[in-house]
């Protein structure tokens, strides 16, 4: 099979993709989690919706720090 | 049968399609270590992985051909797409591992089409779970071995070049992403794109055969859900090896990131 020097991914970058979904995911999942654990300690209920933004901006920082320049 | 089926009325199949009783039953300290349908198609699907790179390499030739030929385009398929493509040279010790998840994979979800067995084993959580715990712990070793315990984790849960205010922030996103999403996100993909599309091919077939059997204008559309139903298993006969192909191709990128770590 002839490649060229650099061949094209096959898969389009779907792990890039993936893990641009991972990342988003986990921060939702990780401050949305953070904030229902304080939102059950201190009896309030607004804290996993604080938690869920924190994250899904934490993600988009992290994202754009990783693949942004490229 | 016919008959049987316009007196009973159409019932769709669900989600009790993936159920199978038990064949033998094994308790052991409470487990339910029972071998069902799924137990069976699991150790022949074990069988014939290990039986295919058997036969293929038992007595191999220079010039490959038949099975053996076959099989070789396989590993080279998985050596350079995803090995070479992914990690690189220094992944090819993990060829081994990733060519048997590919075909152990594969295999598993070609049940799903192949008349007689009509289930694909990657349809019950057990299966896509174990691959997903083993990919998870092998990036983990890798890393460790790689780098070292504690610097390994530090460039997994702290990425480089931002002020450590921010750490707070995305310290727990790294953990749960890295060591959670991955390996959930590995199964469930599997997972529910064999569930799906038994579930498709099972309603379709059952539909087609209801409808064929009806004798009035429904039968016109059982001839078009059954042409549909032959595109849907080429369709599937696709979806199988993508799925393979997607879950090999990702623990190859979990190990290469955890072989060299980001700049």
């Amino acid at each position: 099979m002839s490649q060229p020097e650099k061949p094209g991914r096959p898969d389009g970058g779907s792990d890039i993709v993936w893990s641009i979904l991972g990342t988003l995911v986990a921060g939702v999942l990780a401050w949305g989690g953070i904030g229902w654990l304080l939102d059950r300690w201190l009896g309030t209920s607004y804290l996993v919706a604080v938690g869920i933004l924190v994250g899904a901006a934490g993600a988009f920082y992290l994202i754009i720090r990783r693949y942004g320049s490229g | 049968m016919t008959a049987l089926v316009l007196r009973e009325g159409f019932h769709a199949p669900g989600i009790n399609e993936l159920r199978w009783p038990n064949l033998v039953d094994l308790h052991l300290f409470g487990v339910d270590l029972g071998i069902n349908r799924v137990v069976l198609q699991m150790f022949l699907v074990v069988l014939v992985t290990w039986g295919l790179f058997f036969l293929a390499f038992r007595t191999p030739r220079l010039v490959p051909a038949g099975l053996q030929n076959v099989m070789e385009s396989v590993v080279d398929f998985i050596r350079t797409q995803i090995v070479l493509e992914n990690i690189g040279p220094e992944g090819l010790r993990f060829l081994p591992y990733l060519t048997t998840l590919f075909v152990f994979i594969f295999l598993g979800n070609l049940g799903g089409v192949l008349p007689l067995i009509a289930f694909p084993l990657n349809s019950r959580m057990a299966m896509p779970t174990i691959m997903a715990i083993c990919s998870l712990l092998l990036f983990i070793s890798v890393g460790i071995a790689q780098q070292g315990f504690f610097r390994y984790f530090r460039t997994a849960l702290f990425p480089p070049g931002v002020p450590w205010p921010i750490y707070i922030l995305l310290t727990p996103i790294e953990l749960v992403s890295t060591f959670i999403v991955r390996p959930v996100t590995l199964a469930i993909r599997l997972l529910a794109n064999m569930i799906a599309g038994h579930l498709i091919l099972s309603v379709f077939f059952v539909a087609t055969g209801y409808m064929l059997a009806s004798k009035n204008i429904s039968t016109l559309f059982g001839v078009g859900s059954l042409v549909f139903s032959v595109a849907l298993v080429a369709f599937e006969l696709f979806v199988a090896g993508l799925q393979a192909y997607v879950f090999t191709i990702l623990s190859a990128v979990y190990i290469a990131g955890a072989l060299e770590p980001e700049h």
